[in-house]
């Protein structure tokens, strides 16, 4: 490809150099390549450290319940746990909610994370309807946590159990 | 005085440039009419908005343990803390309302005609950096608002077919809201929003400068479009005084009712109702009418379909007619948005009363 025409130098300025100009197309190609090649030498580490850890899946814990002998057997029992975690680069208190109940008798529990469904808020136990409802979007769930209404797009997430030393144990 | 002047001008060149900028001559239709303030008065919120936030940087500690309480200090400990935090807390606010003034006028006058689509398209781009302005920066408190308003808002991202989960872990940093999610924000909210702001608000004036105003639409104002006034002083005088009434504006609504600041975040909160900032409110209610798989249709198709509409806009309506109450679908899809959106946000407002 043929480089554009220069224009001429204001009067009295000087000359262009017509031997360099001769070259000017290819040094333009050259100029471009080495362009392209410093700008993805910045972008791909650039995002590389953008992204940073982000995706890593996050190792699961067990955090504490509650003793089994102090959760009640036939109510749905909202439980705050508080527990030392990593957040990036920081040791915090990680806190969240947890709905536990029973369905015969507390031979052996269910723990639902509160955490809604659609857009994250923590869900509420109502005892006069026997469900859950979101205070964000009135979405409503079953005991046990299957959607009844409202916009959530799947259950509530169901966390595995276990009782250890006489302590119910949620893997979070 | 003189002699220093012409020192630094034989050595930078400058005067003539300098000049050129402040000589621009502006038609006399535009000057002294208020909708023609509307850019330079975005641009002086824009301003505010930079100086205040200089002055709360120098506080405020962005970290998940130490922003709240940081936060709190400039609110009420700090000598006119209230002051500085308020400002730029309305001052959020009023960039959003003029921005979107701004483009309606450009939208009713029809300015973003040929040639002048580089310069709609720019202003789009700028409208939606000013929102993810606001997104970014009601977070930073840490208090129940914003952790809960970027709780639902990241996760709006994480409902997105195909890439909503890598969005979400994008936007915070990791799986959960927190202190990634606090440091991305703030760094996005200080450096890299404000920097490609100015880059567009440069490009943006340049090419205002390049084309001109737009042309006048009504008789009276063609009349008047073959007379100028230089910009300065006569056209910057008007953007002066309009500018320190908005400063004066946002003192008073300051004074008259500090920022707001709620209580520390607490992720275990089950009766807080997150709340965005008013100028969302509206995108929340319409999230209320699409449930389960509906979803996507409210968090991509419609807001895909709104920026789609909106860069197109220029490519799309190319006649000559620039006259709104001559040009029916153009005014009517307009007045149709803007009743969707005062009606939506009333409702959400009531909703949450």
């Amino acid at each position: 490809m043929a480089a554009p025409k220069l224009p001429p130098l204001p009067a009295g300025k000087g000359v262009w150099d017509d031997h360099a100009i001769s070259r000017r197309g290819f040094l333009e190609a050259i100029l471009g390549v080495l362009a392209a090649i410093g700008a993805l030498l910045v972008a791909v580490p650039g995002v590389r450290f953008l992204i940073g850890n982000s995706l890593e899946s996050s190792a699961t814990k067990w955090v504490e319940l509650g003793k089994v002998a102090d959760l009640p057997t036939a109510a749905v029992t909202q439980v705050n746990y508080s527990t030392r975690a990593t957040d990036a680069w920081r040791e915090v208190t990680q806190r969240g909610t947890v709905y536990v109940s029973s369905a015969d008798g507390g031979a052996t529990f269910t723990a639902l994370d509160g955490t809604c469904t659609h857009l994250g808020c923590i869900v509420q136990w109502n005892e006069g309807e026997g469900n859950f409802i979101c205070p964000c979007h009135s979405g409503r769930f079953t005991r046990a946590g299957e959607v009844i209404s409202g916009p959530p797009p799947h259950r509530m997430r169901q966390l595995a159990v276990k009782v250890q030393n006489g302590t119910l144990l949620a893997e979070i | 005085m003189n002699r220093i002047f012409q020192w630094i001008d034989e050595r930078t060149g400058l005067s003539g440039p300098v000049r050129d900028f402040l000589n621009y001559p502006v038609p006399k239709y535009v000057h002294r009419n208020f909708l023609y303030t509307l850019g330079g008065m975005t641009l002086i919120s824009f301003l505010i908005q930079v100086v205040t936030g200089i002055l709360l940087a120098f506080y405020y500690d962005p970290s998940t343990e130490g922003a709240y309480n940081s936060v709190d200090y400039i609110s009420y400990q700090l000598p006119l803390g209230w002051l500085v935090r308020g400002l730029h807390h309305y001052g959020s606010s009023a960039m959003v309302i003029l921005v979107s003034l701004h483009m309606l006028r450009t939208y009713y006058f029809s300015a973003y005609k040929k040639p002048r689509e580089l310069n709609w398209l720019t202003g789009v781009l700028l409208f939606f950096l000013v929102l993810s302005f606001g997104f970014t920066g009601y977070l930073l408190p840490w208090d129940q608002k914003g952790y809960w308003a970027t709780k639902v808002g990241t996760e709006i991202a994480g409902s997105v077919p195909l890439i909503g989960g890598f969005l979400l872990r994008i936007m915070r940093g990791g799986a959960n809201l927190g202190q990634a999610t606090l440091t991305r924000f703030y760094a996005g909210h200080i450096l890299l929003l404000p920097a490609s702001v100015a880059v567009l608000i440069v490009a943006h004036i340049f090419q205002l400068r390049f084309h001109g105003m737009a042309p006048a639409i009504t008789e009276k104002a063609k009349a008047q479009s073959k007379t100028f006034v230089p910009f300065f002083p006569h056209w910057a005088i008007t953007d002066t005084a309009v500018g320190l009434g908005l400063l004066a504006l946002l003192v008073f609504m300051t004074w008259a009712n500090h920022a707001p600041l709620e209580f520390p975040a607490d992720p275990t909160s089950n009766s807080y109702v997150p709340r965005p900032e008013w100028y969302f409110l509206f995108y929340f209610q319409l999230l209320k009418y699409f449930p389960g798989v509906l979803e996507p249709i409210a968090t991509i198709v419609i807001p895909l379909f709104l920026f789609g509409s909106m860069v197109l806009l220029p490519f799309i309506d190319t006649g000559e007619e620039r006259r709104p109450w001559h040009k029916p679908i153009t005014t009517l899809v307009s007045i149709f948005y803007i009743i969707v959106i005062v009606v939506f946000t009333i409702l959400a407002m009531a909703a949450y009363a």
